[in-house]
């Protein structure tokens, strides 16, 4: 049971700590001390510790909204921390901004790159620190210059070819020479594979691998558990903005690091529920999608969903559920395979067919995809349902019935609001979510997509949501629950899948939702190797 | 939701109050008394029966191009190619005028009718780049107005020149005029049809499940595609009816102020229309008055180079002062805006 193992969940809650043993931060190319970082309310970093040791590859890993990115930013002077200190090189350094970074010897290599794409990569390697001869730019000094750092670590690349028309790999390679260039001994790169092809990846690996050997040290942010144990020396976990660990990377297996990234607060009890078998309403059949990288994010991925029924979806984010969910409702489209609502294909359908087909969805994206911000709680009510009766009749909006049926939805899901016509933006993020359920499980559908419906929404709220999501299992819809909160799913699904890399590798019956089984599964184990090797 | 309205018009208001004290500024500066200056423009604009009607007369094409701007704007198009929409549907509703001779009435709606068709015609080239390719319409209608005012000078210089020197089309005929409303002014009906599509369009945004979609369309793209609205298509519509109704500016225009098409004949009308539309934050019922505030200035300008020692390009400087306040204070309320401190760093 996922909900009760109070006496191992200590075990990876003390931070171990090995390098930070007292005081002493003596021969850290990096340390932080109590760093936390507020954005309004929202806590990004909350006094988080770091040393990282010269010449070792630290992988700081996490999931999506973890802390990761503000940490390194504060760290190489983009944002400033509200309480905490750095030492650089065992100097007490307050990093107003990234100069003092750079001038320290820390380079940063950003998820996004900022090359300018007519000049040659020799050129674009040196800019703003061009090599001059008489005044002029040496060009040919700044190509040797470029060939020679990539030769020695292996960043392949022409000096002499214009950026834009290179690949986003080779682009990544001339950033990192930038970074080299300008003297950098402590390189950090924000999620370097998320743009890479494997092979890429490989390569990258690589260079990193000869930094270090050359004396170098490398913090690598990452959400990946097979590169990061790959590479990595050290490893430092990060949730909700708190450092949960650091260890070594060899004491480590990737289902322990998969259950500390995803951590195992109990805060829910099974709900109790009758056994219900109803017709197929979702069936899916060898579906394979591709991300915006146009890599395949789905791979031939099958389950069905009857009604009366929660079927869960566990896994680390970003292992091919957004893809699922946009895919089912039409928001993407599917490479291969079926997936059949109520029988009827949905590849043929737009998103607005799949609605009338008998979808509703809670999406993962609250802010972006399930409300406008700006506008008021009836006009965000309406959508979907804008051209049927009673809400408009030949295409003209009855704003007395919208504004009606609004503040009866805001009264039965409790939504705390002044009125219908407050705009959606002055709620809370418990209320909001609460918004989007009301307009999605009042429109009648019989397939109930629900993506992360807890997701920063207070323990309050929360328990109403699932009080809800329950009562619409009851009245017999069919529900796919998309989570990344292995308790959020022990407490509401009958039956869980598990995803990793895109592939469902397994299934475990909700009543016994073994936490070991599971997290095995989302650490890439498939179910039937675990089963072989317990036995 | 008051609140948030009156906050944005009191936004607008300072932004150009501190226009008019940095245009008091510049006019001290060339040697001029502002006080002067400004009660020169009050008069030109507001002395006198005339001359309100005259102010009527500017406002009227500023006011029409103002409302095809906010149609844009509420669909999330920034259509800057209002000015070469005008153009065409100058063109278009002034050839109806002079080479097919119709009964009253009807040849005047024919001459607007195909004024609107030539305004959306023009803009169906950007707007399908838009859909299919998503080029930057900004970027494509920009460039389509210098095509549009080109494109009308050769049509009326090598295909329909009159006689004599000057650029311009044969006349049209009276049965093509729009009516005049008054006897002492050449204002017309188009001020009637501008405030007429002004209203008429912030209702149907309002009270209409295809107004709503285009609103959401606009202003939150990711939750009208996941709602179902088809945003690519309703983006290339939005398009289509905002130099459809461009077009209809420049009709207006020539059936009802110079009964003929000439070069340059509104010179930066189309412009002034958009800047209108921002400044009311593209509300069309606020539009007809910024539009009146422009056209007021148009007007005013008119009296300034007699009575006083300012030129007249001081109303150019400022409106050009009022943009720059205006994006600014856009700038500084955005700012405001942005919760996710991180978000800034991760583009």
């Amino acid at each position: 049971m996922v909900s009760n193992a109070p006496g191992s969940s200590t075990r990876h809650n003390v931070s171990t700590g090995h390098n930070l043993a007292g005081p002493n931060l003596a021969g850290m190319a990096v340390a932080l001390t109590g760093i936390t970082k507020r954005f309004g309310a929202f806590v990004a970093n909350d006094g988080i510790d770091l040393a990282v040791r010269r010449g070792e590859i630290h992988a700081i890993i996490g999931e999506n909204g973890a802390g990761k990115t503000t940490l390194m930013n504060i760290l190489f002077g983009l944002l400033q921390p509200d309480e905490g200190s750095i030492r650089l090189n065992d100097e007490e350094t307050d990093v107003a901004d990234p100069a003092v970074a750079i001038k320290a010897g820390l380079g940063m290599v950003h998820q996004h790159f900022k090359l300018v794409p007519s000049l040659s990569v020799a050129d674009n390697v040196f800019l703003g620190m061009e090599i001059r001869r008489h005044g002029l730019i040496d060009h040919a000094a700044q190509i040797a210059r470029t060939r020679e750092l990539s030769e020695r670590f292996g960043l392949r690349v022409d000096p002499t070819e214009r950026v834009g028309l290179l690949s986003v790999g080779i682009e990544q390679r001339i950033e990192i020479l930038k970074v080299l260039v300008r003297g950098a001994r402590t390189i950090i790169l924000d999620e370097p594979t998320a743009v890479l092809t494997p092979q890429e990846s490989r390569e990258l690996f690589q260079t990193l691998r000869s930094f270090v050997a050359e004396g170098m040290t490398v913090i690598f942010i990452s959400h990946h558990l097979e590169e990061v144990m790959e590479v990595s020396d050290t490893v430092t976990v990060l949730r909700n903005g708190k450092r949960v660990a650091t260890r070594p990377t060899a004491e480590l297996t990737k289902d322990e690091l998969v259950r500390m990234m995803v951590g195992r607060e109990v805060s829910f009890d099974r709900r109790p529920r009758e056994p219900q078998r109803g017709e197929v309403v979702l069936e899916v059949e060898e579906l394979w999608a591709r991300d915006d990288r146009r890599l395949p994010a789905l791979r031939d991925v099958n389950f069905t969903v009857r009604s009366g029924e929660v079927v869960g979806i566990a896994g680390v984010a970003g292992n091919g559920q957004t893809e699922l969910a946009e895919v089912l409702s039409g928001l993407r489209p599917a490479s291969h395979g079926v997936a059949r609502l109520k029988g009827r294909n949905l590849a043929a359908f737009s998103p607005a067919e799949i609605r009338a087909a008998g979808l509703a969805h809670v999406p993962g994206d609250r802010m972006a995809r399930g409300v406008d911000r700006n506008a008021s709680i009836a006009a965000n009510m309406l959508m979907g349902r804008q051209h049927r009766a009673p809400w408009s009749r030949g295409g003209v909006l009855n704003w007395n019935v919208i504004g009606q049926n609004a503040s009866k939805l805001i009264k039965d899901f409790d939504i705390r609001a002044q009125g219908s016509s407050d705009a959606v933006k002055r709620l809370s993020g418990g209320n909001i979510q609460k918004v989007v359920l009301a307009r999605e499980f009042t429109n009648g559908a019989d397939f109930l997509l629900i993506d992360q419906p807890t997701r920063g929404v207070d323990i309050g709220a929360q328990e109403a949501i699932h009080d809800e999501i329950m009562r619409q299992r009851a009245a017999g819809r069919a529900i796919l629950l998309i989570s990344v909160q292995l308790d959020e799913l022990a407490a509401l699904a009958d039956r869980i899948l598990v995803m990793f890399n895109g592939r469902i590798m397994g299934e475990v019956a909700g009543d016994d939702a073994d936490e070991d089984r599971i997290g095995m599964m989302m650490a890439g184990v498939a179910a039937p190797e675990f089963a072989a090797e317990t036995a | 939701m008051m609140n948030d309205r009156l906050r944005a018009v009191s936004g607008q208001v300072i932004a150009v109050a501190v226009a008019l004290v940095m245009g008091a500024i510049i006019i001290l500066m060339v040697g001029e008394s502002p006080v002067r200056v400004f009660m020169t423009l009050l008069r030109g604009t507001f002395g006198d029966q005339a001359k309100i009607a005259g102010t009527l007369l500017q406002t009227t094409p500023i006011l029409i191009c103002g409302v095809a701007a906010c149609i844009g704007l509420r669909g999330g198009m920034f259509n800057v190619g209002i000015e070469g929409q005008l153009f065409l549907g100058g063109f278009a509703a002034a050839w109806v005028g002079f080479a097919f001779p119709l009964p009253a009435g009807i040849h005047t709606l024919a001459g607007l009718a195909l004024a609107v068709v030539a305004g959306a015609a023009w803009v169906a080239i950007p707007a399908y780049f838009r859909a299919r390719y998503n080029t930057n319409e900004v970027v494509s209608t920009i460039l389509s107005n210098y095509v549009a005012v080109l494109l009308t000078s050769y049509f009326t210089i090598f295909l329909f020149k009159r006689p004599g020197g000057w650029s311009e089309t044969p006349p049209i005929l009276p049965t093509a005029y729009l009516p005049e409303l008054f006897d002492f002014s050449r204002l017309n009906w188009g001020l009637v049809i501008g405030l007429v599509l002004a209203i008429g369009t912030a209702l149907v945004f309002r009270y209409t499940s295809w107004g709503y979609g285009v609103t959401m369309v606009g202003s939150a793209p990711k939750f009208a595609e996941y709602g179902g609205v088809n945003v690519k298509r309703q983006g290339f519509v939005v398009l289509l009816l905002s130099g459809a109704v461009g077009g209809l500016a420049g009709g207006v225009e020539t059936l009802g102020v110079h009964h003929r098409f000439m070069e340059g004949f509104a010179p930066g009308f189309g412009f002034d229309g958009l800047i209108a539309a921002l400044l009311a934050n593209g509300s069309p019922v606020a539009t007809i008055f910024t539009a009146l505030f422009f056209g007021a200035l148009r007007n005013g300008s008119l009296l300034l180079e007699v009575d006083t020692g300012a030129s007249r390009e001081i109303i150019t400087v400022i409106q050009a002062l009022i943009i720059l306040s205006v994006s600014a204070q856009v700038l500084v309320r955005r700012r405001g805006d942005s919760q996710a401190g991180e978000r800034r760093w991760k583009f």
